[in-house]
């Protein structure tokens, strides 16, 4: 009797405990402030999924579970987010075959899914683009932060490229059609789970994978959390169609939530010139710090035209075709059938693009009329992207050499002649390619990088500072080639011997430059350099494909790895790929010591995988 | 030899080290267990050593691939700190690397070499007491056989000892089998050996064919 009672008590607790699930129920105000920008759908309950990863940080952080709730999945816990996200739409297919669902089974409000560009279409306008697979369940305030959350692989909508493109309706499923029949897969989830939380720790931002909800034969809802998960592609289909009305409702939207967000001043009383020239400003600034971070990280996100692999605030979505190389592999291209995508350096123009687009969307708001775009081609917002841009991209290169950020700025102030100098000299190494030329590799074409910048930066600090002198141009070489150089790439010209000079004597000077403005010795600048260099260019760094392997890896190991496991592995790869040297990490509290053998394993596995492919793209 | 602990705990032992350093600019070089998270240890071990005056430091983890101008810096070093993590994945990589000659012949040229917990145990005939207490021991995941290590000493020894009989059964049983002396010292002791002369910092304990002596 008593024991019954003690368990009712723990069930209330936990019904209080998980009170918030409620409030993700379809409920969004983009529905109401934007009627144009969505579709809604009725949803039913999707039956036989079962709970294989929850982001219990993460619900922390949103206020879904208590921050004192134990990282562990209870049953109640379960059912909370098996009732809150196994569901599935009532589509297109479902009406016009008057498929017949219970009542009980059927979800008491509906669940948008929004419009937006796409260059997949036919129509270019994004009158039948957006969400095609996925379906936002809405959003939650917690500490002054409002997160929304969608969900993907919940059924077909009619705004997925199959539909349009084979002008019919699909059933959700339909193993005929893989993208357009709405589902998603563990893995999609996994890769970007490890993908997005290193992205996370690195401050690079990006949207999260919140729980993944498996079916059978490997499908799953995979349910991502974002603060504000609007694109500029949200924007670019209404001012393709010169829709006044809607474009002035995304905008007035989305300035609300960076408000309410903290992320932006409050600009919302102010004229719409103010207004909309803050938010264009904003933008401009945004994608091209975001342009010269992911340049200089390696990262290629195909930013294209249509403004949809990205987020408004240049955060990560959708990692389908997110990677991040290991070397500079510039001329990497992801094969996608029907054309090739940008390659890391064209992301820059992409950017701009952007920006350009938000000039003209600016000018419409304000005048009510809209110009065409090439009348925005000066635009002054497109010079303050190019400022930005030159600005991060110094800003970028010292944060590598391992320069404390106060340096950083002090040099620019008083001695950018230097610095361009270093960077000509790294640009000159860092987009050296191989004479093997162009060739093919599984996802598309690429020309290899010869050199690899990270091992350079990491080893010259601890070399100078211990023979005081710089290095031979063989000596140099055999550091900073990659495994991808040719003996015919290392041949010692005239030229080459003349570039490894010129790094080493401006990097010593920028050195000397520093020790000078901070009225500190060479050698404790080197010493500093040494040891935040270790961290930011540490040998192994994840690249695109370590990732694919390391959720095979997991994906292997994964009926035997529970839910709570999965989150303690990605907590920790996590947190060994944090190269950011400001966070001093204690080492025994959080390396893992304490995981169970077999998960110990798995992460000496994952870490030989990232550093196998390391160099890769 | 280092039982473990940070620095604070090891200053005597620290102490002993710059007796031994004769060079007014020393370089140290820092040789992780392992490769992960090493940059975080690194950070640590200049951290400790900075106190000292110590400017020039290198860090050179052996199992991941690395070039042979490092290598041939950490041999000219003053001195050579082997890291703590697990004593099979070290020796493993050591070995496979050519270090373990390396660092052999750095000490018979007078080199200095400190080594905490694995490290320590690195520089003993070979690293059986890794494998102890069975209820707390390193894993040997990568199915070493040959445990054979330096050779430096000729006595074993076991680092985070705590003075309990849980421990103590089994280095009991350990040492009526396996002829050499054990010592066993716990966080911030430690053995100091400089040619002939050998000191104990802090705690020790031997362990000698299935008895215990407390030395110091």
């Amino acid at each position: 009797m008593g024991s019954t009672k003690k368990l009712d008590m723990q069930t209330d607790d936990n019904k209080k405990h998980y009170a918030p699930f409620a409030k993700i129920n379809g409920e969004h105000p983009f529905k109401a402030q934007v009627p144009e920008g969505r579709v809604e759908y009725q949803a039913r309950v999707k039956k036989g999924g079962r709970v294989v990863f929850f982001h219990f940080d993460l619900a922390k952080e949103m206020g879904l579970i208590p921050k004192d709730h134990p990282n562990e999945l209870n049953p109640e816990l379960e059912k909370q987010i098996l009732d809150t996200f196994s569901i599935q739409i009532i589509n297109e297919w479902d009406i016009e075959n008057k498929v017949q669902v219970p009542a009980d089974e059927m979800k008491p409000n509906t669940y948008m899914a929004t419009r937006y560009l796409q260059l997949q279409h036919p129509d270019k306008t994004g009158r039948t683009s957006g969400d095609g697979r996925t379906i936002w369940n809405g959003q939650i305030r917690h500490q002054g932060v409002t997160w929304d959350v969608s969900s993907c692989g919940t059924g077909g909508t009619k705004l997925s490229p199959a539909v349009n493109i084979n002008k019919r309706y699909y059933q959700t499923g339909d193993p005929t059609i893989s993208y357009g029949c709405g589902c998603s897969e563990t893995g999609e989830g996994l890769e970007t789970l490890f993908f997005s939380e290193v992205f996370h720790k690195n401050r690079v931002k990006t949207e999260r994978l919140l729980a993944t909800v498996e079916y059978d034969k490997g499908l799953a809802i995979n349910v991502r959390a974002y603060r504000n998960l609007i694109r500029p592609s949200h924007f670019f289909n209404h001012l393709k169609q010169g829709n006044l009305k809607t474009l002035k409702q995304v905008a007035d939207y989305y300035i609300e939530r960076q408000v309410l967000n903290g992320d932006w001043e409050d600009v919302r009383e102010k004229s719409p010139s103010e207004k909309y020239n803050y938010m264009l400003n904003q933008v401009a600034k945004t994608f091209a710090s975001t342009a010269a971070r992911f340049e200089d990280e390696y990262i290629f996100c195909w930013l294209d035209w249509d403004g949809d692999n990205i987020l408004m605030d240049g955060g990560v979505i959708d990692y389908g075709s997110i990677r991040q190389f290991g070397l500079f592999h510039s001329e990497y291209r992801y094969d996608d059938v029907q054309r090739f995508s940008t390659t890391i350096l064209e992301q820059r123009q992409k950017a701009k693009y952007i920006v350009q687009c938000f000039a003209q969307i600016t000018d419409f708001l304000v005048k009510k009329k809209k110009r065409p775009l090439a009348d925005f081609k000066n635009h002054s917002s497109l010079k303050k992207f190019d400022e930005v841009f030159e600005t991060s991209k110094y800003e970028n290169l010292m944060y590598k050499i391992g320069f404390k950020e106060k340096y950083s700025a002090d040099l620019m102030k008083a001695h950018l002649n230097h610095l361009r100098v270093f960077r000509r000299a790294f640009t000159w190494f860092e987009s050296a390619k191989s004479q093997k030329g162009v060739y093919k590799v599984a996802d598309g074409i690429t020309r290899d990088a010869v050199f690899c910048m990270r091992d350079i930066l990491r080893e010259l600090p601890q070399l100078y500072l211990t023979r005081g002198s710089l290095l031979e141009p063989l000596e140099f070489i055999e550091i900073i080639r990659s495994s991808y150089a040719t003996k015919n790439d290392l041949r010692m010209t005239p030229m080459l011997k003349k570039q490894i000079q010129r790094f080493q004597v401006s990097y010593l000077n920028l050195v000397d430059l520093v020790a000078k403005l901070e009225n500190k010795e060479r050698h404790q600048i080197l010493l500093d350099i040494t040891m935040r260099s270790s961290v930011i260019n540490k040998y192994d760094r994840v690249t695109g494909d370590s990732i694919t392997y390391v959720v095979q890896k997991v994906g292997k190991s994964r009926p035997r790895l529970k839910s709570e496991e999965i989150f303690n592995l990605v907590s920790e790869f996590a947190h060994y790929q944090t190269l950011n040297p400001d966070l001093r990490k204690k080492i025994s509290e959080d390396s893992g010591e304490d995981f169970p053998v077999r998960q110990k394993n798995i992460l000496r596995d994952m870490a030989g995988i990232v550093r196998e492919c390391r160099e890769g793209l | 030899m280092y039982a473990g602990g940070d620095a604070r705990a090891n200053r005597v032992l620290d102490d002993e080290l710059f007796r031994m350093v004769d060079a007014k600019n020393p370089l140290m070089a820092y040789i992780p267990a392992s490769s992960y998270l090493s940059e975080i240890e690194f950070q640590h071990f200049v951290d400790q050593y900075r106190r000292f005056r110590v400017k020039r430091f290198l860090h050179f983890p052996v199992d991941v691939p690395f070039d042979r101008i490092l290598f041939k810096e950490v041999l000219k070093a003053d001195v050579i700190h082997l890291g703590g993590g697990n004593t099979f994945h070290f020796l493993l990589w050591l070995r496979k690397t050519k270090m373990l000659e390396a660092l052999r012949d750095y000490v018979h040229h007078g080199g200095i070499l400190t080594g905490l917990s694995a490290g320590a145990i690195m520089m003993t005939p070979d690293i059986e007491t890794a494998a102890m207490p069975s209820f707390d021991r390193d894993e040997n995941h990568d199915n070493i056989k040959n445990l054979d290590a330096m050779a430096l000493v000729e006595f074993d020894f076991f680092p985070h000892y705590r003075n309990s009989p849980r421990y103590d059964a089994e280095f009991r049983k350990f040492t009526r089998k396996q002829k050499r002396s054990l010592y066993v010292c716990p966080d911030g002791a430690g053995i100091v050996i400089d040619g002939e002369r050998k000191v104990f910092v802090g705690p020790t304990w031997l362990f000698q064919d299935g008895k215990k002596m407390a030395i110091n």
